[in-house]
């Protein structure tokens, strides 16, 4: 088994590293199917890492995963307020909220723990090994021993595409990413719809967020969300606005991030910063393939005034 | 409505959106347990307090700013959203250095101007990959001068740890630049550089352009309305969208070339701490007006100065400038918005 | 017994504007009710507070004697009420089967999943209405009539107490509008009260069994169908005579036929002059045919055998056509049948993939669309007058843009056209659709010394500003020793008979002459379904 080993560890890690990944992508992907593209989920996720790793020291890591959720939604919910509310521009309001987020985290941090520098340690969200499942050689530790963040990714899925494909209220929803006229006059709260959609995504990418503080490094760090949040942008483009595509897609991305660590292992001397860079010109590459040209909801990032 | 109040409302909004912010920026120290009112002396002291203040701190600091400023109101004019300026700084940056470091023995007339052209033209290279994208492609430039940017970050990070470190291998960071590549000083005895000088100029001249000329006017239209520019206008608005971009893409890179060789002298880490995402407050508080920018990039440039000033004297950690950025773009928004409302054009017919 | 639909006292404003001032209506069921009035004189609006898509500022909305209140869409479809749009209501990439699922909560259980035996309903309702569907067709991908079918079931689908159609027979021709009038007399049977929103006062008299009259979103007038003639319904819309706030069916008594051109307080004062050339522009029209002139420079633009099938859904295929100096040529047809193709290629925008194609250096081109692609809102008007003149040498000083010389030809159009506007500084956006259409037909015109086409010049206009638009158009190509040719692309069969020498028509790509003894909207009317291949619904 031993020439598995190397394959299966590299596995664990892609799926560790996808999670946050898909996480937020699959709620942006909701999101942008009611027409709203948040460039401010970057912002969710530092949030989300922040009031994980709070909620973590009050209430412990579970608890912890809740308060990123939380803390995601009301970063979000900013954002929506300005741009769904007052329907001001979505982009320039996202970036704002972005830089905001980045800036109000570290104004927290700093004057929680100092600004000393001091490596934070927080409870950690531990792994739960699915009986049988994880027992399949190679892709059953991948998938099946891990922390209760990627199984909710794996439920979304499913759920996910029922709700947008099956139900009346995903076909309202996605009417109002196609054409807000029409569903206004449809009778589809406009305004509500995409207010609800986008703290969704606020949500997902709040946990996105605390699994990076709560999972995978166990502490936090200013700036930690590192352009996740843009990624996992990119990665609804190239799944096509569709949940499978979408996670398919964040485990190519999360498997980007694994080769560079699996790589280093293999020789030291290698120059990380250009493996640290692989996931975005990745994406740009995707982006420029056939995958750019998938067609987006007719409606994203039109305005839609209230009344 | 009458047209004289569409002539005040972009300075009353600048204004009022300065006093909100101002406002809500108060609040939150409060609320953080920090007295506002020690906050903001202290970040006015460290902007103002003395001429060598203002001079060698908020206008030196205001430099990247206003050439980033610029760049991204040019864009915007022509409703390309390049997210891309700090990317793009970076790649400026780099490509000076690598001029002015390949030319040892060469006369300052000589190696700076062919150090900022390297900068500009890095600039637009970085900004070209997104606007073929864009044009050839459909694919939004949101996200592709965003992903830009990251790249652009790690292989700064790349080049200083490896091929161009110092010679001495102690720090990341590149060798100095020759002395003949540096700028020379504007006012003798303050730090400023002949960069702003730089950055005045272009404000000038980017206004000039956008309201004088018939290149300027094609960019404004298209950026107004592409479709009306095409069928009214009977050009083709993709070159425009390409001019834009490109030359959105030099003046960002300009700022990065400006900052090595009129500051920092060298290339290391870390160079900008979000200037290209900064210059999206400074030009839209500035309406996108060019000749507005210099004025709200000498504003963003006070914060900048005296956010050291604050962390020092009122104990305030600097990063609250960046909330304190996003929180006046959001009101330049909602200012903008309830203008609107006040005329009547919020709601449809 | 309680009224289908009434509305008392309703009031709603848009920003400054009040789109519906205090008006009174009241809809029977069983019966055909036309709502008539120019271009924003409310009918949409009230149409569309109705159907509760709009909030009254004021007043109050009944559907069978039950307040609508604040329900919204939803709470007016739980009424029975249902609305036929004129645009904006299809999701283009959803299928027909999924918009009118959307619309439509008895197509859903509470688990989610498409009800079962909904689809077989679905197409029952189709095939008890007589109208054809294609339910697993896209929308985007349909013609205007199978989409208004889409619309017209989607209407349906529930019990309907009251049906309100807005502009129904815009999309239509003449044939096809006797077949949509015959599904509204049977749903009419039915029981349901149906409002036909329009502004073609001849059709609305053919349908309807009563007729109400805005104006300026006041109530003014309503009557018999039977009882009322299309001039006494046309003063009342224009207001020529009628008193602005109240005023029965008598409004009829009150000036003659010259009124509506030459008198009354809210005429322009180029009004009576505008008056007085229509006739003879109408005159010019019918008697005078081109003069054939010797020369070459008597042709001006000549396709041949022009096709073109990329970048567009809808083709070109083989138009020949030749336009002479002084003539009008009317290309008529309902929209979306390769007219916006054809006047891009007559303007020099989009080169043909083959065929032949000669043309002047300069085009004018008044454009579909005016808010999109006439006009940059933001813009000033001189700042639109440079979207035209902006690459000429005139206009420039060196590599400056001259704008005092634009200013002046922004302040000499705006006198000539004129523009009601407080100067040329006055940005695009803030004029009304009329003013608009003027300052992009006084622009056009300054590019048209050789050739204009003018695509749909009066959509959305009011009467006078659609007469003062045709006036202008009519005099063009007859100005001057070496007028331009023009031609005259318009879906308004009245508009094209008005002011054409020639007339053809454009289905599906192609162009179908017709000959002088056909100009009449039979003839012509028949041949913009020829080609067609689809039956009237």
């Amino acid at each position: 088994m031993a020439e598995f080993g190397a394959l299966s560890s590299f596995l664990v890690a892609a799926v560790g590293l996808a999670v946050p990944l898909a996480l937020a992508a699959l709620g942006e992907t909701v999101s942008e199917r009611a027409g709203v593209i948040n460039i401010g989920l970057e912002g969710s996720v530092i949030w989300g890492a922040l009031g994980g790793a709070l909620g973590a020291l009050a209430l412990g890591p579970y608890g912890g995963l809740a308060a990123g959720a939380l803390a995601g939604g009301m970063a979000a919910l900013v954002f929506a307020a300005f741009a769904v509310w007052l329907n001001t521009d979505q982009i320039i309001t996202g970036t704002a909220v972005t830089i905001g987020s980045l800036g109000f985290t570290g104004a927290v941090f700093q004057s929680r723990f100092g600004a000393t520098g001091l490596a934070l340690e927080l409870p950690t969200v531990p792994a739960w090994e699915v009986p049988l499942l994880a027992q399949i050689p190679v892709i059953g530790p991948a998938f099946f021993d891990q922390a209760v963040t990627a199984y909710l990714a794996y439920l979304l899925v499913p759920v996910l595409g029922w709700f947008l494909f099956r139900t009346r209220r995903g076909l309202s929803l996605r009417a109002v990413g196609e054409s807000p006229e029409a569903a206004n006059s449809a009778g589809v709260p406009v305004v509500r719809t995409r207010m609800l959609a986008v703290v969704f995504a606020g949500l997902t990418a709040g946990l996105a967020g605390a699994h990076l503080s709560l999972v995978h490094t166990g502490t936090f760090a200013e700036n930690m969300s590192a352009g996740k949040g843009f990624i996992a942008i990119a990665v609804v483009v190239l799944g096509r606005w569709n949940p499978k595509g979408v996670v398919a897609a964040a485990l190519f991305f999360g498997g980007a991030e694994a080769l560079q660590f699996a790589l280093q292992a293999v020789d030291a001397d290698l120059p990380y910063p250009l493996f640290l860079a692989l996931p975005y010109v990745l994406s740009l590459a995707a982006l420029a393939g056939w995958f750019g040209r998938s067609r987006a909801p007719e409606g994203l990032g039109s305005a839609w005034p209230r009344g | 409505m009458s047209t004289r109040s569409h002539a005040l409302t972009p300075a009353l909004t600048a204004a009022t959106a300065l006093l909100a912010t101002l406002a809500v920026a108060a609040a939150l120290l409060a609320l953080g347990g920090y007295p506002p009112g020690d906050a903001f002396a202290a970040l006015f002291r460290g902007a103002f307090g003395t001429w060598d203040r203002f001079v060698s701190f908020t206008l030196v600091r205001a430099t990247p700013l206003l050439l980033t400023g610029l760049a991204v109101a040019l864009a915007f004019k022509a409703r390309v959203w390049n997210i891309g300026a700090e990317g793009q700084l970076h790649a400026g940056a780099l490509a000076a250095v690598a001029v002015a470091v390949a030319l040892p023995g060469a006369p300052g007339l000589l190696v700076i101007p062919a150090a900022l052209l390297a900068a500009a033209a890095a600039g637009a290279l970085w900004a070209s990959g997104p606007a073929a994208m864009k044009t050839g492609m459909g694919v939004g430039e949101v996200i592709t001068t965003l992903l830009m940017n990251f790249v652009a970050l790690f292989m700064a990070q790349f080049l200083v740890q490896g091929p161009l470190r110092e010679s001495r291998g102690v720090f990341n960071q590149t060798d100095e630049i020759p002395p003949a590549a540096h700028l020379p000083d504007l006012i003798p005895g303050t730090r400023l550089h002949l960069g702003f000088l730089v950055g005045l100029l272009i404000a000038v001249a980017l206004w000039l352009y956008l309201t004088r000329t018939p290149g300027g006017f094609r960019l404004r239209a298209v950026g107004a309305s592409p479709r009306a520019a095409e069928v009214s206008g009977r050009f083709r608005a993709q070159p425009v969208v390409w001019l834009a971009f490109l030359a959105s893409g030099a003046v960002a890179g300009l700022a990065g070339g400006v900052q090595v060789a009129g500051v920092t002298h060298r290339m290391y880490e870390g160079l900008s701490p979000g200037w290209g995402y900064t210059a999206i407050a400074v030009a839209l508080l500035a309406r996108l007006n060019p000749l507005a920018v210099v004025v709200t990039a000498i504003v963003f440039g006070a914060l900048s100065a005296g956010g050291g000033a604050m962390q020092r004297d009122a104990g305030v950690p600097e990063v609250w400038v960046r909330g304190i950025e996003a929180l006046v773009i959001l009101a330049v928004l909602t200012v903008d918005r309830s203008w609107q409302a006040l005329a009547g054009r919020g709601s449809r017919g | 017994m309680a009224g289908a639909l009434r509305l008392s006292g309703v009031t709603r404003r848009f920003g400054p504007v009040t789109a519906l001032d205090e008006v009174d209506f009241a809809l029977a069921p069983g019966e055909i009710h036309g709502l008539l009035g120019e271009n924003g004189a409310g009918k949409t609006t009230l149409a569309r507070v109705a159907a509760g898509i709009l909030a009254p500022d004021a007043g109050q909305v009944e559907i069978g004697g039950e307040p609508l209140g604040a329900g919204g869409v939803g709470g007016a479809r739980a009424l029975g009420v249902s609305m036929v749009h004129q645009h904006f209501s299809l999701v283009p990439r959803f299928t027909g089967f999924e918009n009118v699922a959307l619309f439509d909560a008895a197509a859903w259980t509470r688990r989610g999943m498409g009800s079962p035996g909904y689809r077989e309903r679905v197409e029952a309702r189709a095939e008890e209405l007589g109208l054809e569907v294609q339910l697993d067709v896209p929308v985007g991908r349909m013609g205007v009539v199978e989409r208004q079918r889409v619309e017209i079931l989607k209407a349906l689908m529930g019990e309907t107490r009251v049906l309100l159609l807005d502009e129904p027979t815009a999309v239509l021709a003449p044939q096809e509008v006797e077949g949509l009038f015959a599904v509204l007399r049977q749903v009419a049977r039915a029981g349901a009260g149906i409002v036909l929103v329009a502004h073609k006062l001849d059709e609305v008299l053919a349908a309807a069994d009563r007729v109400t009259v805005l104006r300026r979103g006041r109530w003014v007038l309503t009557g018999e169908a039977a009882g009322v003639s299309a001039r006494e319904l046309a003063e009342a819309m224009v207001g020529a005579g009628v008193d602005g706030g109240g005023g029965g069916v008598g409004g009829g008594d009150a000036g003659g036929p010259g009124t509506v051109g030459g008198g009354g307080e809210d005429v322009p004062k180029s009004g009576g002059m505008v008056g007085e050339d229509a006739p003879k522009v109408g005159a010019a029209g019918a008697e005078q045919a081109p003069e054939p002139r010797a020369g070459d420079d008597v042709e001006v633009a000549r396709l041949r055998a022009v096709t073109v099938s990329t970048g567009g859904p809808i083709p070109l295929r083989g138009v020949s056509m030749e336009v002479r100096r002084g003539e009008i040529l009317g290309i008529a047809g309902v929209g979306g049948n390769g007219q916006r193709t054809l006047a891009a290629v007559l303007a020099g925008m989009r080169r043909p993939d083959s065929g032949e194609v000669q043309l002047p250096e300069e085009v004018g081109w008044i454009p579909q669309d005016r808010s999109e692609e006439g006009l940059v809102n933001e813009f000033t008007i001189s700042e639109n007058v440079a979207l035209a003149v902006h690459g000429s040498d005139d206009y420039r000083q060196g590599p400056w843009l001259d704008w005092a010389s634009v200013g002046e030809t922004a302040a000499a159009l705006v006198r000539d056209m004129d523009v009601r506007a407080d100067s040329p500084a006055t940005p695009a956006g803030v004029l009304s659709g009329g003013n608009q259409q003027k300052v992009v037909t006084g622009r056009e015109f300054l590019r048209s010394g050789n050739l204009l086409v003018a695509e749909s010049p009066t959509r959305g206009l009011d009467v006078k500003a659609t007469i003062a638009v045709r006036a202008r158009i009519a005099a063009l190509a007859r100005s001057g020793e070496r007028p331009p040719g023009v031609v005259l692309i318009s879906a308004d069969l009245d508009e094209i008979l008005e002011l054409s020498d020639r007339i053809a028509v454009m289905v599906r790509g192609r162009l179908i002459p017709v000959p002088r003894e056909d100009h009449n909207p039979t003839a012509i009317g028949e041949r913009m379904l020829s080609a067609r291949g689809d039956a009237a619904p």
